[in-house]
């Protein structure tokens, strides 16, 4: 792998994990939802868009936006029973809900049109790229590094507008305790449920922009592992700052990629390397939290 | 499968998981956060007792004896470490640190011991088979341990200085504080005897099925689900929720609800109807999500006051 077709890679897959680590901030961040089933939304993201272009034979963008609805009602169904519970309770739910999901696609093969060794852990191939057709091979991944940056560049607009809204007053205040919103007459539930439907609607659109870029998805790419990197950028770049969520995205990302180089100068096998990487991502989140509460980037403290 | 056996297997479900669960909702009465590193300590356990009985070459008993006091003292250095500084943080950033604890130590067994499945050195379980069902004498140890553990908790909370201390300092530990109770000490013991049990519960899964790095990850939702269950904080909680989740995984394989739908054989709606094995670590989390909808407080639990 050339060095310009690796840094292409690399910057696809921080845009896209730059998309998740901005859904989670706008959940936990923003509004103090410690949601430890993120990954769902990934997943089911890629699996419906794949679902509509490959099954019902669609194009890409409705793959994207079916995907994006879909996730987004995941995220306000879950919430229903989980909107009023302590934080906790949260994040043991939503782990749950992601696991019931993940099982489903593990033992469905249907639902992906079925056929042999599709669907289920074998996983689905042969996920059209869009636009494919057009460039070379060559040529093709800055295209699609492109798409993945105007999505990227959409969804740091959208969540950016919506925390510096009103809307995002309201979120802001209901992380620091139910009492004053609900004093100020605010639904708490509604807004829990509304941040959930709109941070999974764009988890969705990272689950889209990577089923169709690697052109293979399985169930055992949406462990429950994924989430929790997706919390170390969260954290390492500052909770509550969309800005530091990228930060964050860009750094756990060139950690997680550039390590696996390491094996061609130290003696180590690549099952142990894996292993050492997440130890390293474990403990940079318990160092985190110790010494830098706050991340990289500090959340900008605003009076109105 | 007869229905003895079904009620076997789920009492031997419900022990593990009470020796999981009993620490987990302890720690949480202690230190009010959800510690999701409780059965990756459960999985060090595991790991330092293949090492003593494998490596080492000692007997099954002594190792897991050893190992689970060893990784007992272990969570509380990394208590000392970690969690004592803290103490004042809210919940969900103890919570989250407790993720990354988690996550470096499965990571860091995988890397020590490898990701294959292995096995303690012990001979070959003959199992006690009768017409109705079989136990082997691992599971027996489950039950029995298991109902040791329950029987230790109830003398410990309630027939002992310490137990009283425990309750006080959770109850409120500035009172406990300001009438002499060390609360930090009573942390301490506190971890001790959670990550202890756990890792007993957890060397008592590897003998009866095998040891992966996993383990603890494929177990904390039903332990978490057995604790909030019964009521979190709450150890009769722990206990009774154990074991509804021991039955409710069990029956709900062995049910035939095509049989409830057509009420019992007096309508004809529906064929056969199975739960998919597939599915069997999905009726913990279906559960879960369904106290949480129900019932958050849990059976046991008490309405929160103010």
């Amino acid at each position: 792998m050339g060095l310009v077709n690796f840094l292409v890679y690399l910057s696809i897959m921080m845009g896209i994990y730059a998309i998740l680590s901005l859904s989670l901030n706008l959940q936990y961040g923003f509004t103090g939802l410690a949601n430890f089933g993120h990954v769902v939304f990934f997943c089911l993201g890629a699996y419906i868009s794949t679902i509509i272009v490959l099954v019902f034979k669609m194009p890409f963008i409705l793959g994207l936006f079916g995907g994006m609805v879909v996730a987004g009602l995941f995220g306000y169904i879950i919430s229903i029973p989980t909107a009023n519970l302590k934080e906790d309770y949260w994040a043991i739910a939503t782990l749950a809900a992601a696991e019931i999901v993940r099982i489903f696609f593990l033992n469905e093969d249907w639902v992906v049109g079925g056929g042999p060794y599709q669907g289920g852990a074998f996983g689905i191939g042969g996920i059209p790229q869009p636009l494919r057709s057009l460039f070379s091979a060559h040529t093709y991944p800055f295209f699609y590094l492109a798409i993945v940056l105007v999505c990227l560049v959409a969804t740091y607009i959208i969540i950016n507008t919506l925390t510096q809204s009103p809307f995002g007053r309201v979120i802001k205040s209901i992380r620091e305790g139910d009492n004053l919103p609900q004093a100020l007459g605010k639904d708490v539930k509604r807004f829990r449920m509304k941040v959930m439907a709109i941070g999974g609607s764009f988890g969705g659109l990272a689950g889209c922009l990577w089923a169709h870029y690697h052109g293979f998805i399985s169930p055992n790419q949406f462990l429950p592992l994924e989430t929790f990197i997706i919390w170390a950028m969260v954290i390492v770049g500052g909770k509550a700052n969309n800005k530091g969520a990228i930060l964050g995205a860009v750094i756990v990302m060139i950690f997680y990629n550039s390590t696996r180089f390491l094996k061609d100068y130290i003696p180590i096998e690549a099952v142990t390397l894996a292993s050492l990487r997440m130890v390293a991502i474990g403990i940079l989140i318990v160092v985190a939290m110790l010494f830098m509460k706050e991340g990289l980037i500090k959340e900008k403290k605003t009076l109105y | 499968m007869t229905v003895v056996q079904v009620v076997i297997n789920s009492i031997v479900r419900a022990s593990e998981l009470t020796l999981l669960s009993l620490g987990l909702t302890i720690v949480y009465d202690m230190l009010k956060f959800a510690n999701f590193a409780h059965t990756e300590f459960a999985v060090v356990g595991v790991y330092l007792a293949l090492f003593l009985n494998v490596t080492l070459g000692l007997p099954i008993i002594p190792a897991a004896i050893i190992a689970s006091g060893a990784t007992g003292v272990f969570s509380i250095l990394v208590d000392r470490a970690v969690f004592k500084k803290m103490r004042s943080s809210s919940g969900i950033i103890i919570m989250v640190t407790s993720l990354g604890l988690a996550i470096a130590l499965r990571n860091a067994i995988r890397a020590i011991w490898g990701a294959d499945a292995q096995n303690y050195a012990v001979p070959l379980q003959t199992p006690i088979i009768t017409e109705y069902f079989r136990i082997t004498p691992v599971q027996i140890w489950i039950i029995l341990v298991g109902l040791a553990a329950m029987f230790a908790f109830h003398l410990l909370l309630h027939h002992t200085k310490l137990g009283k201390a425990m309750r006080a300092s959770s109850d409120n530990p500035e009172l406990a504080q300001a009438s002499g109770i060390a609360t930090e000490k009573i942390i301490t013991w506190v971890w001790f005897m959670a990550v202890t049990f756990a890792s007993l519960g957890g060397i008592l899964i590897g003998l009866e099925t095998y040891i992966l790095p996993y383990m603890g990850f494929a177990i904390i939702v039903p332990v978490f689900c057995a604790t909030i269950l019964g009521g979190i904080g709450n150890p009769y909680g722990a206990m009774l929720g154990a074991l509804v989740l021991g039955f409710a995984e069990n029956f709900g394989l062995y049910i035939d609800f095509g049989n409830i739908i057509n009420l019992g054989g007096i309508l004809n709606f529906s064929k056969e109807l199975f739960i998919p094995t597939g599915y069997k670590p999905a009726i913990s989390f279906v559960l879960l999500i369904l106290v949480l909808l129900i019932r958050p407080r849990g059976i046991l639990g008490k309405k929160k006051e103010g």
